[in-house]
C-alpha cells in the first residue's frame, strides 16, 4: 500500500500584478515530517507557505490534503475555493502559525486558546478547557493564562499562538517565520517549544531563517530562489553539499 | 437678571428634558440597529450590495438634519397615500416625526463609524480566524463585532453628543422638549438669557453625565489594551 501524503501541493504558481512571485513549486509532506523551507526574502517562501491554505490565492496549482483534492476555481487571475466549507474544514486540521502571531487581543490568553475547538469544532467546554490549560502549561505560561495577549513578551505570545494551534489537533502545522518579529533573546524559548513538537512526531512545514534550527530538526529542507525549488533534501545534503550556487551562495552568507 | 423665573419654570424645563432624552435615546438605539448592517453592507465586495449604504450615507450626512426633519413633518403629509396609509398614525405626531429624521440620520453617521472600527482591526486577526476555520458568521459574532466595539467607542460617545444637541432641532416642529420648552417659557416670562442659560447648563449635565458614562465603558471594554496605553512620564 502506498502511503498517502498528508499534504500535497502541486504546481503552485503566484502572481501579483505581474510579478511571479510563484514559479511552480510542488511539495509532498507525510505524516511526520519535518520541513524547513529556507530562501532569501523575496524568494517566495511565505507566500507559497499561505497558498496552502489559501491566505493567498494561487494564480495556477493543486492543494491536495489527506487524498482529497481541494476545490478550486478560477476568479479573475487567481483560483479560489469552489467549496468554502470544504476549504473550512480543511483549515480546521492544517494549524498556522503567524510570524506576528496575531493573537486576539480582546480574549485571555486561555479564551485564545479554548476559541477553536469550543465555538468552532464546538467541543465540550470543561474538556477544551482542561486541553488548554494542559497546552499552555506545555508552551510554559500556564500562570498567564488570565492575562490578555498585550501584556506578554513577544516570544511569550508566540508561544500562546502555538499552544492556540495545537488546541484546534491539527494534522499539519505550517509556520511562516515564526520568530523573525522577536528579539534575539526571546528566539529560543519558541524554538524550544518547536523542537518539542517536531520530537512528538507532528507534521510540520516551516518557513524560517533559523539555520541551525533547521539542520537539527528538520527531516527535509527546501530551498527557494526566485519561486522555483532551487535544492532539495535531507538537511545533511542541503546544508553540507548543496549542489546549487544559489543555495551555496545563500548558506555561505548566512553562515 | 431674575433668575427665580428659572425655579418657578425648573419643572417644565425638566419636563421638556425629559422628551429631549426620550427623543435621543429611541433615535439612538433604532439609529444603531440599522447601523450595523447598512455599515456591514457597505464594506461588502459586491458593487450592487455596497451601493444602497453609500448612497444612503451620502445623503444623510451631505444635507442638515433641520432639513430632513422638515421633509419628514411636512413632506409626508403632501401625499395622500401617505394620509391613508397605516403610517399616518405615527406620520402625524411631531414627536414620530422627529425620532424617524433623527433615526435615519444617525443610523448614517453610526454606519460610517462601525465601518471604520471593522476596517481598522488588523488583518492579521482577521487571517487567525481564517485559518482556526471560522465561517463568515463566526468570525464577525466571536471576533469583529467585539473588536469593533471597542474601537468604536470614542468616536460613538461623540456622535451620541451631537445627536443631544441635535435633538434640539426637534423644537422646530412643535415638540416640547427642552429647547422647545424654553422658547415657550420665553414667550411667556420674557427672559430669555435666564431660561436659555438653565437650558444650555441641562445640557451640559447630559453631555457629562454620556461622556462618563464612555469613559467607564471604554476603560472596561479596553482593560486588554492597557499596556499600549500612552503613559506619561515622570518629571526630573
Amino acid at each position: 500500500m502506498s502511503k498517502v501524503p498528508a499534504l500535497e501541493l502541486i504546481d503552485i504558481h503566484k502572481t501579483f500584478g505581474n510579478v511571479e512571485v510563484l514559479k511552480g513549486i510542488s511539495l509532498k509532506a507525510y505524516d511526520g515530517d519535518v520541513i524547513s523551507i529556507l530562501g532569501s526574502s523575496g524568494s517566495g517562501k511565505s507566500t507559497f507557505l499561505r497558498c496552502i491554505n489559501m491566505l493567498e490565492n494561487p494564480t495556477k496549482g493543486e492543494i491536495i490534503f489527506n487524498g482529497e483534492s481541494l476545490n478550486l476555481v478560477p476568479d479573475g487571475s487567481d483560483l479560489v475555493s469552489g467549496n468554502m466549507k470544504q476549504l473550512t474544514k480543511m483549515r480546521q486540521q492544517i494549524g498556522f502559525v503567524f510570524q506576528s502571531f496575531n493573537l486576539w487581543p480582546h480574549m485571555t490568553i486561555l479564551q485564545n486558546v479554548m476559541e477553536g475547538p469550543a465555538h468552532v469544532l464546538k467541543r465540550p467546554k470543561h474538556e477544551v478547557k482542561a486541553y488548554a490549560e494542559h497546552l499552555l502549561d506545555k508552551v510554559g505560561i500556564a500562570d498567564k493564562k488570565d492575562m490578555y495577549p498585550n501584556q506578554l513578551s513577544g516570544g511569550q505570545q508566540q508561544r500562546v499562538a502555538i499552544a492556540r494551534t495545537l488546541a484546534m489537533d491539527p494534522q499539519v502545522i505550517l509556520f511562516d517565520e515564526p520568530t523573525s518579529a522577536l528579539d534575539p533573546e526571546l528566539v529560543g524559548e519558541v524554538l524550544g517549544v518547536m523542537r518539542k513538537l517536531a520530537d512528538e512526531g507532528r507534521t510540520m512545514l516551516i518557513v524560517t531563517h533559523e539555520m541551525n534550527f533547521a539542520r537539527e530538526v528538520s527531516s527535509d529542507v527546501v530551498f527557494l530562489h526566485q519561486g522555483v525549488v532551487e535544492e532539495q533534501g535531507a538537511p545533511s545534503k542541503v546544508f553540507g553539499s548543496p549542489e546549487s550556487e544559489r543555495c551555496k551562495a545563500f548558506l555561505s552568507s548566512v553562515f | 437678571m431674575d433668575f427665580s423665573v428659572v425655579v418657578e419654570y425648573f419643572p417644565r424645563l425638566l419636563e421638556g428634558t425629559w422628551v429631549s432624552l426620550q427623543l435621543v435615546v429611541l433615535s439612538i438605539v433604532l439609529g444603531g440597529i440599522i447601523a450595523l448592517p447598512i455599515a456591514l453592507a457597505r464594506i461588502s465586495p459586491v458593487l450592487w450590495i455596497r451601493s444602497f449604504p453609500f448612497a444612503y450615507i451620502f445623503f444623510f450626512r451631505g444635507t442638515p438634519l433641520l432639513v430632513q426633519i422638515f421633509l419628514v413633518y411636512y413632506g409626508a403629509s403632501q401625499f395622500e397615500v401617505v394620509r391613508e396609509s397605516f403610517l399616518w398614525p405615527i406620520l402625524r405626531e411631531p414627536f414620530w416625526c422627529a425620532i424617524i429624521a433623527f433615526t435615519l440620520n444617525t443610523s448614517a453617521y453610526t454606519a460610517e463609524i462601525f465601518r471604520g472600527a471593522i476596517q481598522a482591526i488588523p488583518p492579521g486577526e482577521v487571517e487567525a480566524c481564517k485559518v482556526v476555520g471560522m465561517s463568515k458568521a463566526q468570525m464577525y459574532r466571536r471576533v469583529l463585532l467585539p473588536r469593533a466595539f471597542g474601537i468604536v467607542l470614542p468616536a460613538y460617545g461623540n456622535e451620541i453628543i451631537l445627536m443631544l444637541k441635535g435633538s434640539a432641532l426637534a423644537s422646530t416642529i412643535t415638540i416640547l422638549d427642552l429647547t422647545g420648552m424654553a422658547r415657550t417659557i420665553i414667550a411667556r416670562t420674557y427672559t430669555p438669557i435666564e431660561i436659555f442659560l438653565a437650558a444650555g447648563a441641562i445640557y451640559l449635565v447630559i453631555s457629562m453625565v454620556i461622556i462618563a458614562i464612555f469613559r467607564q465603558v471604554e476603560k472596561r471594554q479596553n482593560r486588554y489594551l492597557g499596556s499600549v496605553s500612552i503613559k506619561v512620564p515622570d518629571k526630573g
